[in-house]
């Protein structure tokens, strides 16, 4: 019996908290939920820091993809498929993005397809979905897609293996020619028709495109010795006006305009602006110095002239080697202005165009991370955004 | 000295040698176009022999010149390679690999996995080989037909030159010809030469 008296009193306290809760349920006037409609969500028109990032998948290359991220909030937006070894280029004013991908019918096998889609940057609704003759299967770096400043021509580079470059109108959603470029590869638009292109023996190719469809190209004198001290292919550029920085292996930095004939001056020292020895080349491989290095190893901000680099410390041949801080430029002057460690080292480095701008970093274990560009302070970190991140675009690039 | 001196140089009148490399170059250069329209016209089978013989002098003349006894470790990456894990990123061959290793997929140094197919085509790298001090002329020879094994994965960047330089680029898709998708799953390290 002296067990039933705590058993009635827990049973009271039941009922009394049942009774409690309905009653406190029905005091808080919750109202019952109403039948839903899926739908979808439409994106606001891009901010300058909204972002897209080309994530390659390396583990398994077929299933690539490209994020768009608010960079503000550090969240992803929405992604499209963009199948192996793929490509992004944004529209000038951000309303439209293009991805240069490759299927195949049948997962691994079946009819290839190289195609270009054009996504809507809003809905990221399909609003073309061109096949091309061909495209370069290779770790996608920026440059084997590239996008006139209108807006108006897309370049995809080809290599089957000849080298050529196919121009896509984007209007007319069409291959309107392929322009071969023997010994040369990856396009570089300049102004709204045109693109260069880097060659093996050093030079530069430069192709005019006329409004009679046709194209005439230049050569420039060769700049560069490829054997023993090549030029970054992920070297930044800005179709708008041409200016480019080729960016060499042991950190030369080349200035550029391009146009139907390129001009290059004579290159400056990452090094030397860092107040340090130019580091050595291919000829003597042992030196260890802070060299540029990583995939998208640099990115430039076009209004205040600053070049970001990703610099790690090594030997000649250590190009492919993540970042572990970057070290800002100001293209004017050829000096360092900002030297910013990394927390954790960096396969690429983007930058957005704004007065405030982020910088982007990750690993290689697919973390995203968003930093203030003029300090270095890490913001926020995007655990796990994805798998292979090899570069991002953000507005205003072109 | 950048490129463009030396053509002043030349100008002033420089030497047999400068001229005479000048003209190699040249040629050499009209020859890798050429090899893209054979490769085009599906000639692949006529293009195959000439891919080794291409990067054979260009790697050597990317090398310093070697000396009268036994090399000493060219590289880096030759400094610390081993010459008895073909399975580690630091076995000798592999100072030019880019991708995954196919002796860790079901192939070996220089056989493909089954199911996929050998490249006939390949960029090529010179290694060094620490048990008997020869470097030697590494194809790193893709294979193909399935997506990435993705076992082991290995970045060796000696001597790798940008895409613009195909036959030392280590980023390409090496799968042209293969009959297969053209999709990457491994690369193996076979020696096709000595070259000290």
């Amino acid at each position: 019996m002296s067990f039933l008296s705590p058993r009635k009193s827990w049973l009271g306290l039941l009922l009394g908290s049942a009774a409690f809760f309905s009653a406190a349920a029905v005091q808080a006037a919750e109202p019952v939920l109403q039948t839903e409609q899926s739908d979808v969500i439409t994106l606001k028109p891009y901010s300058p820091h909204t972002i897209l990032v080309e994530d390659a998948v390396y583990a398994h290359n077929k299933d690539g993809r490209v994020d768009v991220v608010d960079a503000d909030r550090g969240v992803l937006l929405g992604m499209v498929q963009a199948a192996y070894n793929p490509n992004v280029v944004l529209a000038p004013d951000a309303s439209r993005f293009y991805v240069g991908e490759t299927t195949w019918a049948r997962g691994n096998r079946g009819e290839r397809n190289d195609l270009l889609a054009e996504y809507d940057a809003q809905t990221l609704k399909i609003t073309s979905d061109e096949k091309l003759p061909s495209r370069a299967l290779v770790t996608p770096k920026r440059n084997d897609l590239a996008i006139s400043a209108d807006g108006a021509r897309v370049y995809v580079y080809q290599m089957s293996p000849a080298n050529a470059v196919e121009v896509v109108d984007t209007k007319e959603h069409k291959v309107s020619q392929t322009v071969e470029i023997p010994g040369c590869a990856l396009a570089y638009a300049w102004g709204n028709a045109g693109f260069s292109s880097l060659c093996a023996d050093g030079t530069l190719t430069n192709v005019s495109l006329g409004a009679d469809g046709k194209a005439s190209v230049t050569h420039s004198a060769p700049f560069f010795e490829p054997d023993k001290d090549g030029i970054f292919e992920q070297s930044p550029t800005v179709a708008k006006d041409g200016s480019t920085y080729f960016i060499s292996y042991s950190g030369k930095v080349y200035p550029t305009t391009l146009s139907a004939n390129s001009t290059v001056q004579a290159p400056w020292s990452l090094q030397e602006g860092a107040g340090l020895k130019a580091a050595s080349n291919a000829s003597a491989p042992f030196e260890v110095t802070w060299r540029p290095g990583g995939w998208q190893m640099a990115a430039l901000h076009k209004n205040t002239h600053e070049l970001y680099v990703l610099m790690h410390r090594g030997t000649f041949w250590t190009h492919k080697d993540s970042g572990t801080e970057v070290w800002v430029y100001n293209t004017e002057t050829h000096k360092r202005i900002r030297r910013m460690p990394l927390k954790v080292a960096s396969t690429m480095v983007g930058v957005t165009q704004d007065e405030n701008p982020l910088m982007f970093t990750a690993d290689e274990d697919g973390s995203f991370f968003i930093s203030d560009a003029r300090t270095g302070k890490l913001l926020r970190t995007m655990k796990g955004l994805g798998t292979s991140l090899i570069f991002t675009v953000a507005p205003g690039e072109g | 000295m950048l490129p463009s001196e030396n053509t002043q140089k030349t100008e002033q009148g420089a030497s047999l040698f400068d001229r005479v490399t000048e003209s190699v170059l040249r040629r050499f250069a009209g020859h890798t176009s050429r090899r893209g329209v054979v490769a085009r016209l599906g000639g692949l089978a006529a293009a195959v022999p000439l891919f080794p013989l291409l990067p054979v002098s260009r790697a050597s003349a990317a090398t310093p010149a070697a000396g009268k006894v036994a090399a000493k470790a060219p590289s880096p990456f030759a400094a610390k390679a081993q010459a008895k894990d073909p399975n580690a990123c630091d076995y000798w061959r592999y100072c030019a690999i880019d991708g995954n290793l196919c002796t860790s997929c079901g192939g070996g140094v220089h056989s493909c996995p089954p199911g996929t197919a050998p490249s006939p085509t390949s960029w090529i790298g010179s290694c060094y080989n620490p048990q008997d001090g020869n470097s030697y002329m590494i194809a790193y020879r893709d294979c193909c037909g399935q997506d990435s094994c993705n076992e082991v994965t290995c970045l060796g960047t000696d001597g790798d030159q940008p895409s613009y330089r195909p036959m030392a680029n280590n980023d390409i898709i090496w799968c042209f010809g293969t009959g297969t998708s053209e999709m990457y799953n491994c690369s193996t390290a076979a020696v096709i030469g000595k070259t000290s």
